[in-house]
This record gives C-alpha cells, sequence and structure tokens, in this order.
C-alpha cells in the first residue's frame, strides 16, 4: 500500500534573493524578499500563507510573517532545528500540515548575512547541541580522511565535485562565483581543516530563498507546472550531538532518513534524474552519494569522475552550483533548484526530460534529510 | 567582517560533568558508568541510554588508545588558536571503550596510520581547568 503521505503536497511555489556577497539588507529583509516571490510565483498572496516555517537561529520568526504579510490566521508555526537538514525536513513537516488540512500553503523560508553578518563559527555556537559537546569542525575533515584512509578517496575526487558544480554555477548565473575553476587551482587553494582546502568548503554568502508547500490538489490548480513530492524523512544519528561517539563517523542520519524517503516515494536510485545534494563540503557529497546507493560505500570518489555529474552525466548534480559555488542558504536552494529543473525552468542548465529528482539535507552533528520530487503535471 | 574575540574558549562544567573535569585536573580520565549495567558513556549525561538507569559512578580510565583518525587544523574555528595551526586534532578509540577528541602533538601528520597507538596527557589550562591531549605512546 502505497504511503498516506505520497504525493499528497507539493511544492507550489519557489523564490530566491539573488545571491551575494555584500549587502545592506538584514536577513530578515531578506528572507520576506524571497518568501514574496516565492508566493507570487505560486499565483498566491500572502494572505494565503497559513503555515510558517522560519529557518532557525537565525532570521525571521511567526511574529515578523505576521506582521509584515499581514496574515490574517496563521495556523501552524514550527522551528525545525536540524541546521542543514533543516529546509528539507521541514518539506515532511509541511506536507503533513497540508495533507491532513490543518494548512493550505506552508511557507519555508531563509534569510541569511553570512557574510556581512555574523559569520558561520556565530551560528553555530547557538546551536543547543553546542553545550553538549563543543566538537565540530574537526569530527567532520576527520571523517573525510578516514574514508581516504580506507578507501583510498583523493583530492582530485573532491575538486571534481569543486570544478564540476563550478560549471553549473556559470549557468546559473545568480551565484557568487561566477568564475571557472580548475582541478589545479583547487589543489593550489590554501588548506583550512586538512584534507579539506578552501575549495572544498561551502561559501559564506548573503541571500534568501523561500518554498510553498501546498496540498497537490490545491496546487494542481495554481500557477505553476504540479511538482509533488514522492517522498520526504528527516533522519538523526547514533550520537547525535558528539559526532566523536557515534559508532561510525561515516553513518549520518541520511541513512535512516534515505530508507524511509525512498519507501514513501516507492522508488531507486536508479530512477533519479537529477539530484541535489547537500555540499556543505566536497566529501559530504561523496558520502551521500554512497549512503543514497548511488554507488558502494568506498566507491563515491571513482563515482563522481569522468563526467557523470556533468548536465549531461548518468547523474546531475547541483545544477545550481549548490553551496560551494552558488550561495549558502542552508540548502534551500537545493530544493528551488529541483523544483525549477522539474519544472524545466532551468535554463542553460536544464537536465534534458528530467522527471524524478532528489534532494538533500545535511546538518550540524549528522541530522539528515531527503525529498524525492516528481514532475506530475 | 567581525572577527570572533581571540579569547581561549574554555569547558563550562555541569552538574553532570563536572567529576570529567575535576579528574582531568588531577590528572585522571574519569569515565561515567551505568551503576545498574555497567556499561560506560561518554559524554556524561543523567540517564543511560541502555538501561534508562538515572544511577551513575565515575571511575578512573586507562589513558591508552589507537588513531581512529585526525585532522590538521591550519584555520581554526577559533582564532585564538591560530598562532598553533596547524596542528593535529586526534580521535582516538581508547581502551576505555569511548572516543576521544583531542589535539595530538610532537608527530607529523604525515607519518600518522589508523590503530597507531597513543597516549592521553594533561595540559593545565588555568587554576581550574586541565585538557586532555595526546602524544604518540
Amino acid at each position: 500500500m502505497a504511503h498516506a503521505l505520497r504525493e499528497k503536497a507539493a511544492v507550489s511555489g519557489i523564490g530566491e534573493t539573488a545571491y551575494t556577497r555584500g549587502t545592506e539588507k538584514s536577513g530578515l529583509a531578506l528572507q520576506l524578499e524571497a518568501s514574496l516571490k516565492a508566493i507570487a510565483d505560486a499565483g498566491l498572496s500572502p494572505r494565503d500563507i497559513d503555515g510558517v516555517v522560519p529557518y532557525f537561529p537565525g532570521g525571521g520568526i511567526a511574529e515578523d510573517f505576521i506582521a509584515n504579510l499581514g496574515l490574517t490566521d496563521l495556523a501552524l508555526s514550527l522551528f525545525v532545528p536540524m541546521g542543514g537538514a533543516t529546509c528539507v525536513a521541514a518539506i515532511q513537516s509541511a506536507a503533513m500540515a497540508v495533507a491532513t488540512g490543518v494548512c493550505k500553503h506552508v511557507l519555508i523560508s531563509v534569510g541569511r548575512t553570512g557574510y556581512s553578518g555574523a559569520r558561520v563559527s556565530t551560528r553555530l555556537q547557538q546551536f543547543p547541541q553546542f553545550a553538549l559537546a563543543a566538537e565540530f569542525e574537526a569530527p567532520i575533515a576527520q571523517g573525510a580522511r578516514r574514508h581516504m584512509e580506507l578507501y583510498g578517496t583523493t583530492p582530485r575526487h573532491f575538486a571534481e565535485i569543486a570544478v564540476t558544480t563550478r560549471q553549473h554555477a556559470i549557468l546559473n548565473g545568480n551565484v557568487v562565483m561566477n568564475k571557472p575553476l580548475t582541478v589545479e587551482e583547487h589543489h593550489a587553494s590554501r588548506m583550512i581543516a586538512d584534507p579539506f582546502r578552501l575549495f572544498d568548503c561551502s561559501l559564506e554568502s548573503d541571500g534568501g530563498a523561500a518554498i510553498v508547500i501546498s496540498a497537490a490538489d490545491r496546487a494542481r490548480a495554481l500557477k505553476k507546472p504540479l511538482v509533488t513530492i514522492m517522498g520526504v524523512a528527516e533522519g538523526h544519528p547514533e550520537s547525535p550531538a558528539s559526532i566523536a561517539q557515534r559508532p561510525d563517523l561515516l553513518d549520518f542520519g541520511l541513512v535512516k532518513a534515505a530508507r524511509r524517503g525512498y519507501a514513501m516515494a516507492g522508488v531507486g536510485p536508479k530512477d533519479i534524474d537529477v539530484a541535489e545534494i547537500y555540499d556543505c563540503f566536497t566529501f559530504t557529497v561523496i558520502r551521500q552519494l554512497e549512503i543514497l546507493g548511488f554507488c558502494k560505500t568506498g566507491e563515491g570518489g571513482p563515482f563522481v569522475m569522468d563526467g557523470r555529474i556533468g548536465i549531461n552525466g548518468d547523474l546531475p548534480l547541483n545544477t545550481h552550483g549548490g553551496l560551494l559555488s552558488q550561495g549558502h542558504v542552508v540548502g534551500l536552494n537545493h530544493v528551488i533548484e529541483l523544483t525549477r529543473q522539474l519544472r524545466r525552468e532551468a535554463g542553460r542548465a536544464q537536465v534534458k526530460d528530467a522527471e524524478v529528482g532528489l534532494v538533500t539535507g545535511y546538518g550540524d552533528m549528522g541530522d539528515g534529510s531527503l525529498a524525492i520530487l516528481r514532475r506530475a503535471a | 567582517m567581525s572577527a570572533p574575540a581571540p579569547e581561549r574558549p574554555l569547558p563550562t562544567p555541569t552538574r553532570e560533568s563536572k567529576p570529567y573535569w575535576e579528574g582531568l585536573r588531577a590528572g585522571k580520565l574519569m569515565l561515567q558508568h551505568c551503576v545498574r549495567c555497567g556499561k560506560v558513556r561518554h559524554y556524561p549525561r543523567p540517564v543511560c541510554p541502555h538501561c534508562f538507569s538515572m544511577e551513575s559512578e565515575f571511575k578512573p580510565a586507562a589513558l591508552t588508545g589507537k588513531l581512529h583518525t585526525w585532522t590538521v587544523c591550519h584555520h581554526p574555528f577559533n582564532f585564538f588558536f591560530k598562532a598553533q595551526a596547524p596542528y593535529i586534532v586526534a580521535l582516538v578509540d581508547m581502551d576505555a571503550g569511548v572516543r576521544i577528541n583531542a589535539p595530538l602533538r610532537g608527530v607529523d601528520s604525515a607519518q600518522l596510520k589508523i590503530g597507531q597507538p597513543v597516549q592521553l596527557q594533561f595540559e593545565p589550562v588555568t587554576a581550574d581547568v586541565t585538557v586532555p591531549y595526546f602524544a604518540i605512546a
């Protein structure tokens, strides 16, 4: 029997600001600008929004949306504090709300002055998990190092992701990094936390992004081609606050989310035409591809080579440039890009005949989330 | 761009973790064990996730372990540590059954291998706080 939530909800609207390094706008203004664009993209009025899931911490809260968008009867206000896994996990909460009739249209939004305002290290220290075990940067690089030692993964594999997704960013145009990147430039960039060099790390940028989640039957009547949510799930790893104590450092929450998300969607990795994978670091893409079953554990490095993840490859990946080259709005830009691909609105980066796509989130101490979307129009 | 203040971050012991930090100050690795099922857990917390008992005790643990993995920090998370960069941060499988994440000193990172034996050492930082680091055993 099909999962009760399968294709009951849709991404009905998408909106994003310019992605920049440097802005005069506040994070809240960026969040609201993107929100207004997403609502207009859906063909809705701000007053139609009756649920909000703002990114937390940082940016607006429900009160800001009521005060700025004139919402008269907000039925749901949620935070999903899962760091980089937040935006995709929030789709699950929003889908439940619209599928059950608690809400009609739920707005998920992010606004960040990650370059002009507080830097990412400040944001991380606001997380409640940080009070439990103040470890962050080291365990992720350590996980990459362990993968290299165990499976022979190399910086050349990391570079392939940075270079290919930079090409995709250039096709997109609304990006922070708009110059080509070579493998040599990647290898020559300064070391940050070995094995991660500068171009293995995602951007600190300014920008806002928003999406509207509506019940599928309502969305069908709206402005844009219908993109339904086939499967969606969040997953939390063992030892969630301390990566160090996790039995396997390389097992993220995505291991659990993928199992449930694929089952809900009723599809597998072979059915995926385009993938937008959370790319806080190049290596996290490699490991997620393994977890998602596109290849076996240890084979993620070789998998990304030879053009496989390019626009015309077997698995076009991060077709907007991702967090590495487009901008860092905590992966909501990944959801927007996947929706655009399935609507066939991706311009020069359009993947031919994209029908089914996958997007992931990866957050903080290893939370994971996954959504599988389908062009239903 | 606002640079973080270059102050050394220090742990703030909680009711749960106080015995661990007091142990380090006394030159011991004190780990929390469940009184009912005997299992060790780290970081310290109120409930045993295996048997749900709230009774626990701290016992001294062996200081030896094996290298699980490592990184070399060139761009520290907290800029206080900039003067020390690059430095190795090692994740160690302690023989006592938990992992400890701490600096590894006195070795070239090019020489490191998974499984290499290391030993926990103690670095007094203030009158109240001592932090752990590793040396090759």
